[in-house]
C-alpha cells in the first residue's frame, strides 16, 4: 500500500500509522469589533447536527457505484490517486492536523508555497510584499516564523540564522508536491528543535509517480512570466527518477509612493532517483539547485553619516542542498531509516550577507512488539555559517559561527484497547551549542469509538531554542539627532545569556464523520508560554565613543521577558452535497495575552505582537466538477484586522477556471485578491526598527496552459 | 525600539451583502448543473481496473453458452480488494447475474468467461496462454507485454492515467467480438496474428 520509497517521508507512509512520521517529522487579542459572518454560523450549526445517517465511506473516496457507470472514455481519463489522504488518514491522529492535497493546491491557483496554506485552520499567512510572507500557527506569525517547524522532504529549511524560514527561497514545482501536511501545536515527540507553534510538512511525490513529462507556463499582470519543465521515467529494475527545472519573474505589488522595489525573479532545478531493492530497501537520492534576484526595502543604519538609509535593491539569493535516505525493512514489524542532507545557501541582502551550510544526519527506527508501537531516533545537525557585514548597524559577533544540534526522541503508542483507545507518550531530548539538555515531554489520548468518529487529547513540553538573532547579534536603529548634532542611537546587542522560550500546550480535538457526505475536523488549544522573546532596554542613554564618532546610545537587548497564554479553536467542516461540488471552509479563532514578567525590562512590544495575529480567519473554498471537462473553484477568504501592523480587516477572494483539452493539454484562467485593487496584509515585523510603509497585495489575473505526456 | 502607536481605524465585519452574493453565487451555478457526472474524479488504479472490467462486459460479445452466471475470474494475487466485488454485486452481464471469483490455476479458467490474470502469475503466462487458446474466455492483464504474447486486452498506466491496448486478433480467434466502442477508446488495437507465446 503506498510506495515504500520515502513514504515514509511523510506523516501517512501508506499505512495510516500514527501521526508521527517515520521520517520528516523532525524533531514547528484585542477585541476587534467584528461580527461573526453569517456562513460560520451555518457550518457550526451543519456540525451540531445529530449524525444518523448510513455508513458511508469518506467523503474524498470516488464512488464505486459512480465509477461503475461511467463509460470507457471516462474512464479513461480518470485520474489515479493513493488510497490515502485527506481527512481518512488524519481520522486516527491525536494531533490537529490538515492536509493539503496537491490537487487542492492545483485548484486554488497558488503560485507559492506560503499562498497554498491560507485554507488551512490554524494558520496565519500574510504576504508582506511581493517576496516575503509572514507565516505562522496559532499566534505569533512574523516574517521569519520562529516557532514552526518547516521541513521540504524530511530535510529542515528553517534557519538558525535567525530563527525562522525564509520563505521566498522554499520552493518546488508545484505540480510535484504529493500533499502539505500542517500540524497545529507542538508536534508531540518528534524530532528537531523548534516545532514549537506547529509543523509544515511539505512532501514531494515519489519519482515512480511522475513519470512522463509536464511543462506549464502561464503569465498575468503580477504574475508576469513562468514556465515549469519536469520529466520523468523510471526502469524495470525499480529505479525511478525525475529531474525539472523552473522559471519565474514577477512584479512588484502595489507602493502608495511608487517605489516598486519588489521584483523577483528566479531560476531553479533539481532532480529524484529513487530505487527499490527487492522488498527491503528502498533508496532515495535528490537535490535541488537555486537562483534569485528579490527586490526589497530595507534600513541601512551606520555609525557615520548618513546615519539611516532607506535602500532598495535586490537581495541576491542562491544555494542548493542534496538529500539521500535508506529505509530498510527489515520485517513486517520493524523497519529503520537512515537519511543524511547538506544544503547551502547564500544569502546576501543589501544590509547583511549569511553564507551557510549545514550537514545533517538522521536515524529512526520503527517497532511494532505486542501492544505497543515504538519509535524512536537520533540526529545530528551542525550549520557552519559565515555573517558577511555590509553596514557597520548590523552584525554578528563571532563572524563565523557553527550551530550544533543534536536530537534524540522516543515514542511509544500504547493500544489500551485495539482499535479504539490508544495512548501515545514520549519525549524528545535536545542540545545545542545555546542550552543544555531540554526534555520535551508529550502524552496524547486516542479515542475512537467507532469509525465515524475520534476524539483525542493531549499534553506537550515544547522548547524554542536560542538563535544567532539572539545570541550573537548586534542590531543598530537610528533614533535621531540631539540638538547638539551628535547622532543618537538604540542598539540590540547580543544576548549569550538569552534562554529557551518554553511552552506547555494542552489541546483537545474532534473529528465527525456527520454523514456520506459531510465530515467536521475540530480542535480547541490552551498555550502558556514562559520566557517568550521580548526587547529589554537595558540602561539609561550614554555616550559611547566606538564605533567612532562618537554618538549617544540606548542600550537593549533580546530578552526573556514576556510571558502569557493563547487560547483558540479551529473548525474545518468539508460537504460533498453532490458528486462535483466540493466545500471546504475553515475557521480559526486565537485570543492572545501577553505581558511584561515581573522584573522584566521589555520596552513594551507585548501589544505590538498580539496586534500582529488575526483574531478570526475563515476561508470557504468551492469546488466544482462542470461537464465537458471543465473546473472552476472559488475561495472567499477573511482575515480580521492587525492593529499592531496598522492592518485592517480584509476580505478576497481567488478564483480558478480550467479546461482540460485533448492530447493532455490543460488550459486555466487564475485570478487572485479579487475584491479590492489592492489590500495591505503585514507590514513588518514589531518593534524592529523600519522605514518600510505597507505594501498592498494586488488584484492579480494570470492564465496557465500545462500539457501532460 | 518602542512599538509603533497603534493606529487601528477599527474597520471590520466583512459585507453581510459580499457573503450572501457569493452564497447565491455558487448555489445559482450549482442550479444549473443539476444532471452531470464529474469528469473529473480520481480513484485509486485498482477501483478503475475494477469498473473497466465491468466495462468490458458491455463492450464485448461471447459466443452463448450454458452457465447460469457470468464469471470474471481473477488469477493470482488479487489486486482489487473489494473494489470489483462491489461494482459487479447485483449486476448483469451478458443477460446472466455476474460473479466474481478468485482462481488458484489456470485448469479452473475454462468456465470462466472473463479472466484477469494479476501481476503475480508473470513466470506462468507461457503455460497459461496456450491452455486458453481456444476457450472464449477475455482475457486482461496489466502485465507488461501481455498483448503481444497473445492476451487480450492490456493495462497501461500513462501520465497518471489507465488506459488499454488490445489484440483483437486473439479475441477473434476464440469467438470473442469487441464493439468498435471499445476500440475506439483503447490507446491501441492489434489486427495483425501475434507472436504467440
Amino acid at each position: 500500500m503506498g510506495d515504500s520509497t520515502r513514504a515514509h517521508c511523510g506523516l501517512f507512509n501508506g499505512n495510516l500509522e500514527g501521526y508521527i512520521s517515520l521520517r520528516s517529522m523532525k524533531p514547528c487579542h484585542l477585541r476587534a469589533s467584528v461580527r461573526c459572518p453569517q456562513v460560520v454560523v451555518l457550518f457550526l450549526a451543519a456540525a451540531l447536527a445529530v449524525p444518523a445517517l448510513a455508513w458511508g465511506r469518506s467523503p474524498l473516496e470516488s464512488d464505486q457505484q459512480t465509477l461503475k457507470n461511467l463509460t470507457l472514455e471516462q474512464l479513461s481519463n480518470i485520474e489515479v490517486t493513493t488510497a490515502t489522504k485527506g481527512p481518512e488518514s488524519a481520522f486516527k491522529t491525536p494531533a490537529a492536523v490538515f492536509v493539503i492535497t496537491g490537487d487542492d493546491i492545483k485548484r486554488s491557483g497558488a503560485t507559492t508555497i506560503p499562498d497554498a496554506l491560507r485554507i488551512s485552520p490554524g494558520v496565519e499567512v500574510a504576504q508582506i510584499d511581493s517576496d516575503k510572507w509572514s507565516v505562522g500557527i496559532r499566534g505569533f506569525g512574523s516574517r521569519l516564523c520562529r516557532s514552526v517547524l518547516v521541513l521540504i522532504d524530511g530535510r529542515t529549511v528553517y534557519t538558525t540564522l535567525l530563527a525562522g524560514t525564509y520563505w521566498e527561497v522554499q520552493d518546488t514545482v508545484l505540480e510535484d508536491i504529493d500533499r502539505i501536511e500542517i500540524i497545529r501545536g507542538p508536534g508531540g515527540t518528534i524530532w528537531g528543535p523548534n516545532a514549537v507553534d506547529g509543523i509544515i510538512n511539505i512532501i514531494t511525490k515519489t519519482a515512480k509517480q511522475t513519470h512522463g513529462t509536464l511543462v506549464s507556463a502561464g503569465g498575468g499582470n503580477v504574475e508576469q512570466g513562468f514556465v515549469n519543465f519536469r520529466h520523468g521515467g523510471g526502469t524495470k529494475s525499480g529505479l525511478n527518477y525525475r529531474v525539472y527545472g523552473k522559471a519565474f519573474t514577477r512584479g512588484p505589488q502595489f507602493h502608495r509612493d511608487g517605489r516598486n522595489f519588489d521584483d523577483w525573479r528566479s531560476g531553479q532545478g533539481g532532480f529524484r532517483m529513487d530505487w527499490s531493492r527487492g522488498n527491503h530497501d528502498a533508496f532515495t537520492v535528490q537535490g535541488d539547485i537555486y537562483k534569485q534576484e528579490d527586490g526589497e526595502s530595507v534600513v541601512a543604519t551606520s555609525y557615520t553619516p548618513p546615519y539611516s538609509r532607506v535602500v532598495d535593491a535586490n537581495a541576491h539569493l542562491s544555494g542548493g542542498n542534496i538529500l539521500g535516505n535508506w529505509t530498510r525493512t527489515i520485517s513486517d514489524k520493524n523497519d529503520i531509516q537512515l537519511q543524511g542532507y547538506y544544503d547551502r545557501t547564500n544569502r546576501h541582502e543589501p544590509n547583511f550577507g549569511d553564507i551557510r551550510d549545514t550537514y545533517d544526519l538522521d536515524f529512526i527506527q520503527h517497532l511494532r512488539v505486542r501492544r505497543h508501537n515504538v519509535r524512536w531516533g537520533l540526529g545530528a545537525r551542525f550549520s557552519e555559517g559565515t555573517n558577511l557585514q555590509v553596514v557597520s548597524g548590523l552584525t554578528f559577533s563571532p563572524a563565523e559561527r557553527t550551530d550544533r544540534l543534536l536530537t534524540g526522541f522516543i515514542q511509544d503508542e500504547y493500544s489500551i484497547i485495539d482499535n479504539r483507545l490508544a495512548l501515545t507518550v514520549g519525549t524528545k531530548l535536545l542540545h545545542t551549542n545555546f542550552t543544555d539538555f531540554e526534555p520535551e515531554p508529550s502524552a496524547r489520548l486516542l479515542w475512537t469509538p467507532g469509525n465515524k468518529a475520534s476524539f483525542w487529547a493531549a499534553f506537550t513540553q515544547a522548547v524554542r531554542t536560542p538563535s544567532d538573532a539572539e545570541h550573537d547579534f548586534f542590531l543598530s536603529g537610528f533614533v535621531g539627532l540631539a540638538p547638539d548634532g551628535t547622532p543618537f542611537f538604540a542598539r540590540f546587542n547580543a544576548n549569550r545569556h538569552f534562554r529557551p522560550e518554553k511552552l506547555d500546550a494542552y489541546e483537545l480535538g474532534s473529528r465527525l464523520l456527520v454523514s456520506k457526505t459531510f465530515f467536521i475536523d475540530v480542535a480547541g488549544f490552551y498555550d502558556h508560554y514562559r520566557d517568550l522573546f521580548s526587547e529589554d532596554l537595558t540602561g539609561a542613554p550614554f555616550l559611547e565613543s566606538t564605533p567612532a564618532p562618537a554618538h549617544f546610545l540606548l542600550p537593549a537587548e533580546f530578552g526573556n521577558g514576556l510571558l502569557g497564554q493563547t487560547k483558540g479553536v479551529e473548525v474545518a467542516p468539508e460537504w460533498r452535497p453532490v458528486n462535483w461540488w466540493r466545500l471546504r471552509g475553515s475557521y480559526s479563532f486565537l485570543r492572545m495575552n501577553l505581558e511584561k514578567s515581573r522584573n522584566s525590562q521589555d520596552a513594551g512590544t507585548a501589544p505590538g505582537i498580539m496586534g500582529s495575529s488575526p483574531e478570526h480567519q475563515l476561508s470557504i473554498v468551492s469546488s466544482f466538477d462542470l461537464p465537458k471537462s471543465v473546473s472552476f473553484d472559488f475561495d472567499y477568504r477573511y482575515v480580521s484586522a492587525l492593529p499592531g501592523q496598522m492592518v485592517d480587516a480584509y476580505s478576497t477572494a481567488d478564483t480558478r477556471l480550467a479546461w482540460r483539452l485533448p492530447h493532455g493539454l490543460e488550459l486555466a484562467a487564475i485570478g487572485r485578491n479579487l475584491l479590492q485593487p489592492s489590500h495591505p496584509e503585514f507590514g513588518t515585523d514589531p518593534g524592529i526598527p523600519s522605514g518600510v510603509t505597507l505594501v498592498g497585495i494586488k488584484r492579480s489575473a494570470y492564465c496557465k496552459l500545462t500539457w501532460v505526456h | 525600539m518602542p512599538p509603533r502607536p497603534g493606529r487601528f481605524t477599527g474597520n471590520t465585519s466583512p459585507n453581510r451583502r459580499t457573503i450572501f452574493a457569493l452564497l447565491i453565487f455558487i448555489f445559482v451555478l450549482s442550479g444549473i448543473h443539476t444532471e452531470l457526472v464529474g469528469q473529473q474524479l480520481q480513484a485509486t488504479e485498482s477501483q478503475i481496473k475494477a469498473a473497466y472490467l465491468f466495462n468490458f462486459g458491455k463492450y464485448v460479445s461471447w459466443p452463448p453458452f450454458s452457465s447460469e452466471h457470468f464469471l470474471i475470474c481473477v488469477l493470482g494475487r488479487d489486486p482489487f480488494g473489494s473494489a470489483l466485488d462491489e461494482i459487479v454485486a447485483g449486476e448483469k452481464i451478458a443477460a446472466k447475474q455476474a460473479e466474481v471469483r478468485r482462481i488458484r490455476s489456470f485448469h479452473d479458467a475454462s468456465s470462466c468467461q472473463m479472466l484477469f490474470i494479476a501481476s503475480s502469475e508473470d513466470a506462468q503466462i507461457r503455460s497459461v496462454l496456450p491452455e486458453l487458446a481456444n476457450v472464449p474466455v477475455l482475457l486482461v492483464s496489466d502485465l507488461p507485454g501481455f498483448v503481444e504474447r497473445g492476451g487480450m486486452i492490456q493495462f497501461v498506466t500513462e501520465g497518471n492515467r489507465v488506459r488499454f491496448l488490445v489484440n483483437l486478433k486473439a479475441a477473434q480467434k476464440v469467438g470473442l467480438t469487441f464493439s468498435s466502442e471499445l476500440l475506439k477508446v483503447a490507446k491501441s488495437v492489434q489486427r495483425d496474428a501475434p507472436g504467440v507465446l
